[in-house]
């Protein structure tokens, strides 16, 4: 069923933005017949656990968006302590933190921080933060480990599903 | 479904909606005559669910105070049609297939009039509901706690 109606002047805008001047990294695409979902795919940062791989997430503009922060999830299974087995993120920015001057772009650039410094002292995933403190060596093997399993299959673009 | 004040139609996508509807589900529902969560709690699809119904309580029904199971499983076009829902606890319901404990899409009403504001909570409680109906309340019933 596609979107009826005008959507508003700031999603077009930003979406616009996001194709034309797309941030180093990721992509973002609106899904044609839903234009407030996207298929996101963000590159694993160099130096960390993640790199090399490329996660993909989705992404949903509430109605109340921007007044309301975005929904964001990954798809793609991730061992980070922010991120739980449903791929739900744990970041301030989208919640209590979110403010109307954020856009589509910093929220995605502030998950793709949370890969380059997971911060286990605010966990999402209290085992995976257990093993990051406690033997952080081990934390980040098991990271790469779910990297090159889930992260860069050949055909890694697992398809959302929706809308 | 919601419109925004320009009247634009806002379409949840299936897994926001489903992720909605588990964390409404984890919070509790009353009394908790109804309850369900994920088979698997790393399901990124969130497709097969466990749920609980449990039957209206007093003498004016033949399903008072038993608990009975149920699989659920919400389709990849979830939610433009209602989940599937089977019966694992045997009971006798007229929207209920008495061999596989399927429940009729066209006989259960939140499924026959579906729309895609509805979730699996409706339909849970639709069936609870059904219970209590002229056309089922007085069906004899299968031995407690024996399965499809």
């Amino acid at each position: 069923m596609a979107s009826v109606g005008p959507l508003p002047r700031r999603i077009v805008k930003e979406t616009q933005r996001l194709i034309a001047e797309p941030v180093a990294g990721i992509s973002a695409t609106p899904y044609q017949d839903n234009l407030r979902y996207f298929a996101v795919a963000i590159e694993g940062p160099t130096d960390s656990p993640y790199e090399r791989g490329v996660f993909q997430l989705e992404l949903f503009l509430p109605s109340d968006y921007p007044m309301a922060p975005p929904k964001v999830r990954f798809l793609t299974k991730i061992y980070h302590p922010n991120v739980d087995k449903l791929g739900r993120i744990c970041l301030d920015i989208l919640k209590d933190k979110w403010s109307p001057a954020l856009q589509i772009r910093t929220v995605l650039l502030s998950i793709q921080a949370l890969l380059s410094a997971p911060n286990p002292d605010d966990p999402l995933d209290n085992n995976v933060a257990e093993v990051w403190k406690s033997n952080e060596p081990e934390a980040l093997r098991r990271a790469r480990e779910f990297t090159e399993s889930f992260a860069m299959k050949p055909n890694a673009a697992e398809t959302a599903k929706g809308p | 479904m919601k419109k925004t004040p320009a009247g634009e139609v806002v379409i949840v996508p299936r897994n926001f909606k489903l992720l909605e509807e588990l964390e409404r589900s984890e919070k509790g529902h009353g009394d908790m005559a109804i309850s369900f969560g994920l088979v698997d709690t790393s399901d990124t699809f969130l497709s097969d669910w466990n749920g609980g119904i449990l039957g209206p309580p007093g003498v004016r029904t033949q399903y008072a105070d038993r608990f009975y199971e149920v699989r659920i499983h919400c389709p990849d076009i979830y939610p433009a049609s209602p989940p599937n829902i089977r019966f694992v606890s045997k009971i006798n319901m007229n929207c209920v297939d008495s061999k596989t404990g399927v429940v009729s899409d066209k006989k259960l009403p939140a499924m026959r009039n579906w729309n895609r504001n509805m979730g699996i909570e409706q339909v849970l409680q639709s069936i609870r509901m059904e219970m209590c109906s002229d056309a089922n309340r007085r069906l004899r019933q299968p031995a407690d706690g024996t399965t499809f």
